[in-house]
């Protein structure tokens, strides 16, 4: 990771409430232009550590920096933050809590009212600007937080659990806007506990499991290194070389496909030249990737 | 700054742009107006007369009688006692009781019933029987010997309650019996009216001018100074903790901390919510303003006006300054309750002792009034917390020095910074507080946490 290239950097951030440590030594980088996936299990230091980098509550320890800077002003109005606890004003008309909240984040006037009407039309809500926050469904509701979040155009963007709550239509709508945001080089942390959304969505990821942090880097890398190099095969012949114990662990019989785990250093690349040379015929050779679930399940809950 | 002012609009228009600030703006002058209206309405509400039979054994008293309860003798003491009562409005509760019954007396109608020949108790016994038949409403049997300590007048009426009637008779049986004592005794008795004037003792109170005010209006004026005071700053406060219970409720204050620092977002909304009671309080003391005006082009009414207490325009601004420095003290206590509580109805439990604070300098208000020079009056309008409420009465009854207004002023805007800090403490932390209320040592960490 290049220096440069980091948009937010925390460095050992620590936070105490009393005897119990919300978040300890945590240390981790964002990159620019990227999707940040921050996962954890419920209660692991996901919102806390959210809070802090947002600004509203300071770390007790350690240091938090975004845009190369310390929080701002000017770095607040350059961040979007959806909270997982989100509410509007019950009785005020959709449009003016819009404005209240662009006027918030140092938009106003024409040019707010412009985005309000753009992402109305975009979220399909354009028909309920004049309406009541009680008029609204709960989906609705979370998409008039989405556009209050993304009204002053964020480069970057947070937000936690914005899914829950979706229903699978919304989600879907969701993911591809933030998928939009991420063409148009923004920066997009968000916290959730749905794997296969934040398989689908991120770059980059950091689980962190009772307050620390147990992985982080790019979901490639973490997927390479957490495989427990299963490689799923489909050939004629080639029996002899699967018996080769400094090179195969083990071996899966399925109904038309063997699954083989690879011994410890061995390399697929030398099993596949072997296979060649036997003269076995090859229809399907593929290194088998955990899922993000596989990891998450596997360090959560070989911690507990 | 820009977020400030964005605070401070948001909150305004949320209050002011609403119908119901529009009927609460009207609503106060005409619920004001009704306390003052509705009562003489009711008083001026006259009943049937009252069907009277005066047996007379003494032949002296019952023409008398006649007299002092004719219709004419009647309305002029409804007159009189009116203008008693717009003059004069202090007095003992006898005195105002007496003068409620003399303006609603509804008159006696004499019915005639034949005597002759006939013992004492046979006449009870048909008039009794009259009554019960609704023939008539009452009788009076008046003793031969009006003059002997054994002498007994009998009243039987069979609406005993309505003590307007009783009072109305008994002073004009008074009187009636009085005079012709007089008269048998022959004595003048115009003289004697003349030599038995009451002084007319004329109250009223002398400021550092030399200016007269006079002292009931005095009293009054305080009273709704007072009153306007207490009533907008419990509203406002009110006003103010639900709005801070709003946002912590729906979680809206997660979005606001993100977007405005914590003191922006209270101080901007303690300024928002001022503006509006502000707005509020102008069209009211206007209007008031304006009806006086408008009363002092009436010429039967200009009496009254003149007896106001003299308002100078400097008054009108120490009062808007006192609302003010009251508002930001109440206010952000009652911000402060917010930021603990969960919901506006536990809210509504936490702000007793505040508004018990407020009713108290209320209550020092009547002090001050009664002698706006003690060392109690200068005590209490320059201590924090109560002088928001004592010294608008005080420079009303007599405006002490400027010195006073002005330490008044300063102590109490300590306070405000002392406050105002302490609840953006609290607000700062406990708005993301949720599900508890949060108890008072743990509001004490908030505070002393950096």
């Amino acid at each position: 990771m290049n220096e440069n290239n980091a948009m937010l950097r925390a460095v050992g951030i620590t936070k105490r409430y009393g005897d119990f440590s919300a978040v300890e030594d945590l240390s981790f980088e964002v990159r620019a232009g990227r999707v940040f996936g921050f996962l954890g299990p419920n209660g692991a230091g996901k919102t806390t550590t959210i809070r802090m980098i947002v600004g509203i509550t300071a770390p007790d320890e350690g240091s938090i920096q975004i845009f190369g800077h310390p929080m701002s002003a000017g770095v607040r109005d350059r961040i979007g933050y959806l909270p997982e606890e989100r509410g509007l004003y019950k009785k005020m008309k959709i449009v003016d809590q819009l404005r209240y909240f662009g006027a918030l984040k140092d938009i106003s006037g024409a040019e707010a009212d412009k985005r309000i009407d753009y992402w109305l039309d975009r979220m399909g809500l354009a028909e309920w600007k004049n309406k009541k926050t009680t008029d609204l469904s709960k989906g609705m509701q979370q998409k008039i937080q989405f556009i209050s979040t993304v009204l002053h155009d964020p480069d970057l963007l947070i937000l936690d659990e914005p899914f829950s709550g979706l229903d699978p239509i919304n989600v879907e709508f969701m993911i591809n806007v933030l998928a939009e945001f991420k063409t148009k080089e923004k920066t997009i942390i968000f916290s959730t506990h749905l794997m296969e959304t934040a398989e689908r969505l991120c770059n980059d990821i950091l689980l962190i499991n009772r307050s620390r942090k147990v992985v982080s880097g790019s979901l490639r890398e973490i997927k390479q290194a957490h495989g427990k190099n299963l490689i799923a095969i489909r050939s004629d012949g080639g029996g002899a070389v699967l018996q080769d114990r400094s090179l195969v662990k083990n071996v899966v019989e399925h109904s038309d496909e063997k699954q083989i785990e690879m011994a410890e250093n061995a390399d697929s690349q030398t099993l596949l030249k072997r296979l060649i040379e036997s003269g076995a015929t090859i229809t399907k050779f593929e290194q088998i990737e955990p899922s993000l679930n596989d990891i998450f399940i596997d360090q959560v809950g070989g911690a507990k | 700054m820009r977020k400030f002012l964005a605070v401070v609009k948001h909150e305004y228009k949320k209050i002011v742009y609403k119908w119901t600030f529009l009927v609460g703006t009207l609503l106060f002058p005409v619920i004001g107006a009704g306390f003052a209206i509705v009562p003489a309405i009711i008083f001026s509400l006259k009943g049937e007369p009252t069907r009277i039979v005066v047996i007379d054994e003494s032949n002296k008293i019952a023409p008398r009688l006649k007299v002092n309860l004719s219709t004419e003798r009647l309305s002029e003491r409804a007159r009189n006692a009116a203008k008693d009562q717009t003059v004069g409005l202090g007095g003992s509760q006898p005195e105002q009781m007496k003068r409620g019954t003399d303006q609603m007396t509804s008159g006696f109608e004499f019915v005639p019933h034949p005597t002759e020949g006939k013992s004492l108790d046979q006449i009870r016994r048909e008039l009794n029987e009259r009554a019960s038949s609704d023939e008539i409403d009452a009788y009076l049997l008046i003793p031969a010997d009006i003059d002997s300590s054994e002498a007994k007048f009998e009243f039987r009426s069979r609406k005993a309650g309505d003590f307007v009637t009783n009072e109305t008779l008994k002073d004009a049986l008074n009187q009636a019996v009085r005079s012709q004592r007089l008269a048998e005794a022959s004595i003048n008795e115009n003289l004697l009216k003349d030599l038995s004037q009451n002084v007319n003792l004329e109250s009223k109170s002398i400021n550092d001018k030399g200016e007269e005010k006079d002292s009931d209006m005095l009293f009054i004026a305080s009273l709704v100074i007072g009153m306007m005071i207490y009533i907008t700053l419990t509203i406002y406060g009110q006003v103010i903790m639900g709005a801070v219970v709003e946002e912590k409720e729906t979680r809206i204050a997660e979005i606001l901390f993100s977007s405005a620092s914590p003191f922006e977002l209270l101080f901007g909304k303690l300024v928002g919510v001022g503006l509006a009671g502000l707005t509020q309080l102008s069209i009211w003391v206007g209007s008031l303003a304006g009806v006086i005006a408008f009363l002092s082009t009436q010429s039967d009414m200009s009496s009254i006006v003149d007896s106001l207490p003299s308002v100078t325009p400097l008054m009108v601004i120490y009062f808007f300054v006192f609302f003010i420095v009251g508002y930001f003290i109440y206010a952000s206590i009652f911000a402060l309750i917010g930021a603990m509580v969960t919901t506006v109805q536990e809210g509504s439990q936490f702000s007793f002792p505040p508004i018990m604070i407020m009713l108290i300098g209320f209550y020092f208000g009547f002090a001050v009034i009664r002698d706006p020079n003690s060392s109690l009056s200068f005590w209490v309008s320059i201590a924090p917390l109560f002088a928001p409420l004592t010294m608008p009465i005080r420079i009303l009854a007599e405006t002490p020095p400027f010195w006073q207004i002005a330490l008044s002023v300063f102590i109490n805007s300590i306070a405000i910074v002392a406050l105002v800090w302490l609840a953006s403490r609290v607000y700062r932390i406990g708005m993301l507080m949720y599900g508890k209320r949060a108890s008072m040592p743990e509001v004490w960490k908030w505070i002393r946490q950096a």
